[in-house]
């Protein structure tokens, strides 16, 4: 497929993407192992449509990560090609970073500094000034009701305290597209149930979030469309309706499936084989 | 730059929030200072050692005290910490130029050990050490000490980009005791044996060290002073070009 390009700010080109936020063309990493090449992710291809909240599903090393690091500039690109908000990611890694928020795994958060002081520097080095970054930070303490603990050195904060941080941290600058890697994997059900909120909200003002998670039930609730990748390709794409209403129809009368049937189903796994992989599964 | 500035201000405000680090990366040097010190100014008088020029043994050893703190910096660590914490990922995330990041760090620990040297030297004032090149040697006494521990710091921040790990990160910080010990640390390099003599001269830390016992025990000498910045410069440039490239290229 081939993209038109036409000139965007700040001499960017910027390629026409009708309505897409994130596009990935056979998107490819390899890494040299002991083993020899590890083919992480084998030829991805993918849209994320501007203002939805897109999930991205696998099994355990299936590639999900190693996606989001490539469409994140964190990762170079073995080969194929990626854009964000109609830019490449190789190409302008620099302008990819304007547009973009970025909350991966763990919460990734210096715990020497305080709340305040962390999300104050990031608006700085966002070139927001002195003031204007003082500002937004509190406007983001506001928005994750951390306002209490703003002062506290992050150290002292609960795992649902340093996500719901990690959040605004990624949102300082005001993205176009928020990354999340499994954004509440290992919160307790409340501090989870928080998260979604904050994402509801954060995607209610017109922030294109692209999620990736295990938790098949946190897909069906927060997610307009979804993908599930294994073995480093993608298996199956659509909308959580859609994908349950083709294997129904593949399977004929039974049950109405759930997103866990479809993952299990797109996976090649069942129940028995992947239970050590997909046991939170709940949905 | 303002990047750099910015992380360097963060860097800076770590540091003082461990103050444990602090006192502990002071603590052993002058507990060196001590030991050494004890052990052999009975051997070296200051009234019939030439080489003390009528200062104690102790003026002697601060050098290696000196270089000791300024080893000490807990740059490294910080960095691979947040690298196995996923911070460092964040703030590659930002639209700043990735050699902000370790430079930010390299700034403080230039800010930190100008810090230490200073409260080293005062400390040793009272215990008659002196600096004999004056006010302007003191000044390059502490800018000397603090731009080896930049230089150090970014050798140890190679590793930590390069290995990704605290342990490696800690065995890498053992690297300097050889060097250190591998100079004129006890007696000048006139007096030492034939072998350690051109192991010393061979060894870049052993001009860092004469320009430091220079500075306390002589007046301005820049015959001795010079070649120790020339050290700090010349290894500096290969430090930065290192750190640079390596932050460029981490994958």
């Amino acid at each position: 497929m081939r993209l038109a390009s036409s000139p965007g700010p700040k001499g960017i080109e910027q390629n026409e993407m009708s309505g897409a936020a994130v596009r990935a063309e056979g998107l490819v990493k390899h890494y040299d192992g002991r083993e020899g090449t590890v083919e992480a992710v084998r030829g991805v291809d993918l849209e994320v449509h501007a203002g939805e909240v897109f999930g991205f599903l696998g099994p355990n090393g299936a590639g999900k990560s190693t996606t989001v690091r490539m469409l994140t500039t964190l990762l170079s690109i073995t080969s194929g090609r990626a854009e964000v908000v109609g830019i490449d990611v190789a190409r302008n890694p620099d302008e990819v970073r304007r547009r973009i928020g970025v909350a991966l795994q763990e919460a990734g958060l210096d715990p020497r500094q305080t709340g305040r002081e962390l999300l104050v520097m990031h608006g700085r080095l966002f070139g927001f000034g002195a003031v204007e970054a003082k500002e937004r930070a509190q406007q983001l303490l506001a928005l994750v009701e951390l306002e209490d603990a703003a002062d506290r050195v992050i150290k002292g904060y609960s795992g649902g305290m340093q996500r719901r941080l990690d959040l605004a941290a990624a949102l300082v600058h005001e993205p176009e597209v928020l990354f999340l890697d499994e954004p509440t994997t290992g919160l307790d059900p409340a501090s989870r149930l928080t998260v979604w909120e904050e994402l509801r909200r954060i995607n209610g003002r017109g922030t294109t979030v692209f999620l990736t998670t295990q938790y098949l039930e946190e897909a069906d609730q927060l997610c307009d469309r979804l993908a599930i990748i294994d073995g480093g390709r993608i298996v199956r794409e659509g909308t959580p309706a859609q994908l349950k209403a083709d294997l129904r129809a593949r399977n004929g009368h039974g049950p109405e499936p759930t997103l866990d049937d479809v993952f299990l189903d797109a996976t090649g796994r069942t129940r028995e084989r992947g239970a050590g992989e997909v046991q939170e599964v709940t949905a | 730059m303002s990047a750099t500035i910015e992380l360097g201000r963060r860097a800076l405000r770590e540091a003082i929030r461990q103050p444990d680090a602090l006192l502990m990366t002071m603590f052993i040097p002058l507990f060196f200072l001590v030991v050494n010190t004890g052990q052999a100014a009975k051997i070296f008088p200051s009234g019939s050692t030439e080489f003390l020029e009528g200062q104690g043994y102790g003026a002697f050893q601060l050098p290696i005290t000196l270089l000791l703190a300024a080893s000490f910096g807990m740059a490294a660590l910080f960095l691979v910490e947040e690298i196995e914490g996923g911070y460092f990922d964040k703030l590659r995330a930002i639209p700043i130029p990735r050699y902000a990041i370790v430079l930010g760090r390299l700034v403080a620990e230039g800010a930190k050990g100008v810090v230490l040297a200073t409260v080293i030297v005062l400390l040793a004032l009272p215990f008659g050490i002196s600096i004999a090149s004056g006010p302007l040697g003191f000044v390059l006494l502490v800018a000397l000490t603090a731009l080896w521990g930049v230089v150090y710091s970014g050798f140890i921040q190679l590793i930590a980009l390069k290995s990704r790990s605290a342990a490696a990160v800690n065995s890498g910080g053992l690297i300097f005791f050889p060097l250190l010990f591998l100079t004129p640390n006890f007696v000048p390099r006139e007096l030492l044996t034939e072998p350690m003599e051109v192991a010393a001269t061979v060894n870049p830390v052993t001009y860092l060290m004469e320009a430091l016992r220079s500075l306390i025990l002589d007046d301005l000498d820049w015959g001795k002073i010079l070649p120790g910045f020339g050290v700090v410069a010349a290894m500096g440039v290969v430090m930065l070009v290192l750190n640079v490239r390596m932050i460029e290229r981490y994958d």
